[in-house]
């Protein structure tokens, strides 16, 4: 029995070699916190454990894999009453600019990463979740889907919308940096 | 051709994504351009959205670091030795269920071969191949352990497609070998063992198995197999079997011709 159990674990360890990466991707772009980031990529495999009824036969795996990872995202920020303030998670932001440099084109490569990541925090919760699943995670569109529970059309469109809402916020927080 | 579709502003938007990404097919990328020709708004849209869909992509991925491998297996082996009150055990990868979402896994990943492109190709296709191979090897060692002969057959079969480098199948196969109850079940692991032969364990768990097993079917398959093998080392082995008290004659037999074709 114990040479069974071994050959199982393996078979676990696989899993998560494969997975734990991606998934700590999708936390780290939701939440923006890397310590809790790591600890909810653990929860998720010991629900996967604790869930494993909840398999569909002829299921995704990473869609069933995402929705176990949307419910311990949302769980543990209602347990821990922590939520993503927007904006409260950037990292130490540059000085302003000076004044005589205006325009947003100006900004260095690094500060608009950095302002898009701000931006990103900024999204409504729902709109982050979509374009980090279909931006980040190398989902089809048939799994976002199933993990969101709508249609594929549904999706795309809201794919679109929420570039879109980035956009407008990064525009936003630029001209803010600017004046 | 592609005049057979015509898009309105909310059609074309939900192609937005496709099209950055490469997906179109052919007739809808031609009537999406004529869309985004005859629309301004939609143009603008489109180019302007694009722009942070492709900044996204550029966005530095973040890394879990070490603790987070650590951690896991901390807790992993607390499992293991039923410490921590966790003691779930693993029998949930045996769930038909699960095993049913590995292979569609297997699929999507062999589908997904198409969606990689650009210059880091070949490392995804090994990353790919990887999770494949890790895959298969999950459904094998999950079927291994099956209750029921059919499905344990079917793990037989699902061993064939691992790399012959996959030590954990090896050794389940061997195990399988010297310990299932079914004789149909042990005989496909014989011929399994043939796809491992380029590991001397798996020569070494032929000759070893071959006194242990109580069937002629499977003795005789173990036989045949290293003279296909034309495994020499085993001839002192099979010599001593031909002497052993309780072997059947025909098993006798069949060793006697094994080792004049391996000298
Ligand atoms: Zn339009």
């Amino acid at each position: 029995m114990e040479r069974v159990r071994q050959g199982e674990l393996a078979g676990l360890a696989a899993l998560f070699e494969r997975h734990h990466r991606p998934l700590f991707q999708y936390f780290n772009h939701l939440c923006g916190n890397p310590d809790l980031s790591r600890d909810l990529v653990q929860e998720v495999f010991f629900r996967m454990l604790k869930y494993k009824d909840s398999f569909q036969a002829g299921g995704s795996f990473p869609a069933w894999m995402y929705q176990i990872a949307r419910h311990t995202h949302v769980d543990t920020m209602r347990k821990r009453r922590f939520e993503v303030i927007p904006g409260g998670a950037d990292s130490p932001f540059p000085e302003p600019a000076s004044r005589e440099e205006s325009a947003d084109d100006r900004l260095s490569r690094r500060q608009q990463t950095e302002l898009l990541r701000r931006a990103l925090n900024r999204l409504p919760p729902e709109k982050r979740e979509v374009l980090v699943l279909s931006r980040f995670q190398n989902l089809r569109y048939e799994q976002i889907a199933e993990i969101l529970d709508c249609e594929v059309g549904t999706v795309k469109v809201r794919v679109f919308r929420a570039v879109r809402a980035l956009g407008e916020i990064y525009s936003e927080l630029a001209r803010q940096r600017a004046c | 051709m592609s005049k057979g579709i015509v898009m309105n502003c909310e059609q074309a938007q939900q192609h937005f994504v496709d099209a950055w990404t490469g997906s179109l097919a052919s007739d809808e990328a031609a009537a999406l351009n004529t869309h985004l020709d005859s629309c301004g708004s939609c143009r603008e849209e489109f180019d302007r959205a694009q722009l942070y869909w492709n900044a996204l992509g550029a966005l530095p991925a973040p890394e879990p670091g070490p603790d987070l491998r650590t951690a896991f297996y901390g807790r992993l082996s607390r499992i293991e030795h039923g410490a921590g009150g966790e003691r779930t055990g693993w029998r949930w990868l045996r769930h038909p269920a699960f095993q049913a979402a590995a292979a569609v896994l297997l699929l999507a990943a062999g589908l997904g071969l198409g969606r990689y492109t650009g210059s880091r190709e070949d490392e995804r296709l090994a990353d790919l191949r990887k999770e494949v191979n890790d895959m298969r090897q999950l459904v094998a060692l999950s079927l291994l352990q099956q209750q029921s002969a059919a499905e344990r057959l079917q793990g037989v079969s699902w061993a064939y497609r691992v790399e012959q480098s996959n030590s954990e199948v090896l050794t389940a196969l061997l195990h399988t070998l010297n310990a299932d109850p079914n004789v149909n079940v042990r005989l496909a692991a014989v011929d399994a063992l043939r796809n491992f032969s380029v590991a001397p364990e798996a020569r070494a768990g032929l000759v070893n198995a071959l006194p242990r097993q109580n069937s002629p079917l499977v003795q005789i398959a173990i036989l045949d197999q290293l003279v296909d093998l034309r495994d020499r080392s085993s001839v002192p082995s099979v010599a001593l079997l031909m002497h052993e008290p309780g072997v059947s004659p025909e098993v006798r037999e069949r060793a006697e011709w094994a080792v004049k074709r391996l000298q």
